[in-house]
């Protein structure tokens, strides 16, 4: 190294951070802003079949996604989806990590065998669960209807149930997420506090409420935003598995948004839809992060 | 806390019976790849005894695995015959993570290590790319792709895939800089080396299982992505997550055949992931949880 020249040019020993985020910059930009931008622009148009083209509306698409009640409904099903999925993968997920908690032989085992569900491509989930929920041949019908849980019908045909058949496809394939991050929060805890606590004679519940769940606040925080951002984006599952029916019972506001602009060829307003849950999500992701204090 | 031997024992199965039940829908799908129809459909549902059969996985690849005797197969044709799907998924997501890390590779170590005015905000400006709704960007793009003739190509693909893990690379790469001292830097730039020449002689070295790491989780994401490659191509190319579900037709859903696709997408990932389970913690989290 001390055999390099000290007068190399400037550029090479500055410590300018430019051309290295350039090619970053340049991708964000083209890729995430200008479709952004061309996005608003969309959702001020909308397109005329009679006249093959896109006319310049104002704002009457924002007029009416207000007033919208399918929006709204597709609103509400999404913040259900993620409300509840969310609850419980994250309890879910924090018993099965403090069982699997363990150093015990065969338990790594078992941690590798749980992340498997988390690489399989969410539209094939789908397609498993479509299988698995199917009325009449269907491994998950067959056990409900012999528990006497279902008495006929299917799970997706029904209003009321769709959505949680769809639901089971999410936790199924993301309650292992929220067990790996957790094993990894609760392996970094230090044992000290702990050690104390029994020795003081503190139940296993109150450790449990006492130590753990408050130091494992930061990693809690971070499992609820990544998983509660995805939940709310929520697209493949629906598509694939019900296509929003039936009725309108299972419509996330991604599935409805994409087929207000290619099924129904309501570009502009279909666009509207799409940049009102980019708003909804961004502004509910900053709020939780500033709340949270999460810091990357 | 000191278990019992009982209590321990009762904790393995506890454990067992419950990665059992997540393990069930893998093993269920897979079994439904070997059957024969008649077996999907039969009832009660058969879980553990059928006859195995590689018809789905010959009609899927187009190849006679000669393992029976009287089964035609039509070579490189037939409705479910889905190589080239595959190959198409293999190319995106190869193309992609080598995009993605390249250029991550870059903005990451000088995220780590100089002093950026507003970094704060430039690392969250990429953190809300992640937060962004693929469907708020796949309908713009839809139309710009349309204009600049990159709808239904590969380059297309290639180039949103590697949009999408952007967040994910610089991130997660940051946080594999961020493990490796400065001291080794500042000692090498006292010395006279420039900044491009400890990046390639001495960081990248050192952060090569990191970088790994990151692209095998790239190489995931862009796999098994599914919105994007709906919207954004229409004959000239789909990946095995969207070809998927053209499986289900109007006069039924060939499940064995769609089983035995989304067996053999399944597989490499199951290898990928199991790679890379010392950082998976850390990648899905972006970085910021260290395992």
């Amino acid at each position: 190294m001390t055999s390099l020249p000290l007068r190399a040019p400037r550029i090479f020993i500055s410590d300018r951070p430019l051309p290295w985020l350039i090619p970053l910059i340049a991708i964000l930009v083209v890729f995430a802003l200008y479709p952004f931008f061309y996005n608003i622009y969309l959702s001020l148009h909308e397109f005329v079949p009679r006249k093959r083209e896109l006319i310049f509306v104002g704002i009457e698409n924002w007029e009416r996604l207000f007033e919208d009640s399918r929006m709204w409904g597709a609103l509400w099903i999404t913040l259900l989806y993620t409300g509840i999925c969310l609850a419980i993968q994250l309890v879910l997920g924090m018993v099965i990590a403090l069982l699997i908690d363990s150093d015990d032989p065969g338990f790594g085992i078992l941690r590798g065998l749980l992340t498997l569900t988390l690489v399989i491509p969410p539209a094939i989930t789908g397609m498993m669960f479509l299988l698995m929920e199917d009325a009449q041949f269907g491994v998950i019908t067959y056990f409900l209807q012999s528990m006497g849980f279902l008495t006929g019908g299917s799970i997706l045909a029904n209003n009321t149930s769709a959505l949680v058949g769809v639901m089971l496809a999410d936790i199924w394939q993301w309650t292992p997420f929220m067990v790996l991050i957790f094993v990894a929060g609760l392996r970094a805890l230090p044992t000290d506090p702990f050690e104390s606590a029994m020795i003081d004679g503190a139940s296993s519940w109150q450790i449990f409420r006492r130590l753990t769940l408050p130091m494992m606040s930061k990693v809690i925080a971070i499992a609820v935003l990544i998983r509660g951002i995805d939940l709310f984006r929520t697209f493949d599952y629906v598509y694939v598995m019900t296509s929003g029916g039936p009725g309108t019972s299972t419509y996330t506001l991604s599935l409805y948004a994409w087929q207000q602009t290619f099924s129904f060829i309501k570009w502009g307003y279909g666009a509207t839809i799409s940049l009102f849950a980019l708003f909804v999500i961004l502004i509910a992701a900053n709020i939780f992060v500033s709340l949270t204090k999460t810091r990357w | 806390m000191l278990l019992s031997p009982t209590q321990r024992l009762l904790r393995a199965f506890a454990a067992w019976a419950v990665v059992a039940l997540f393990v069930f829908p893998i093993y269920y799908w897979i079994t439904v790849a070997f059957k024969v129809e008649r077996e999907i459909f039969s009832l009660p549902p058969k879980v553990f005894q059928f006859t195995p059969s590689w018809k789905s996985f010959e009609e899927v690849f187009g190849v006679s695995l000669g393992f029976e005797n009287g089964l035609e197969v039509i070579p490189g044709g037939g409705n479910f015959y889905m190589t080239p799907r595959l190959v198409d998924s293999i190319v995106v997501a190869f193309f992609s993570t080598i995009l993605a890390v390249a250029i991550a590779v870059l903005a990451a170590y000088a995220l780590s290590r100089m002093r950026i005015k507003g970094q704060h905000h430039f690392v969250f400006w990429i953190l809300s790319t992640r937060m962004m709704p693929p469907v708020a960007v796949a309908i713009p793009m839809f139309f710009i792709y349309k204009n600049f003739g990159l709808l239904d190509t590969h380059i297309g693909i290639i180039l949103i895939h590697a949009l999408m893990n952007m967040p994910l690379a610089v991130l997660l790469l940051k946080s594999f800089f961020d493990d490796i001292p400065t001291e080794i830097d500042e000692a090498a730039l006292i010395d006279g080396a420039s900044r491009f020449l400890i990046f390639r002689k001495i960081v990248l070295p050192m952060a090569m299982g990191g970088i790994a790491a990151t692209a095998v989780l790239c190489f995931i994401f862009s796999w098994t992505e599914f919105l994007f490659v709906l919207t954004l191509t229409q004959t000239s190319l789909k990946t095995v997550p969207v070809v998927s579900s053209t499986f289900v037709t109007s006069t039924g859903t060939a499940w064995g055949n769609m089983a035995a696709l989304g067996t053999a997408a399944m597989l490499p990932a199951f290898i990928f992931v199991l790679l890379v389970q010392k950082n998976l913690v850390r990648g899905l989290t972006l970085g910021s949880l260290k395992q």
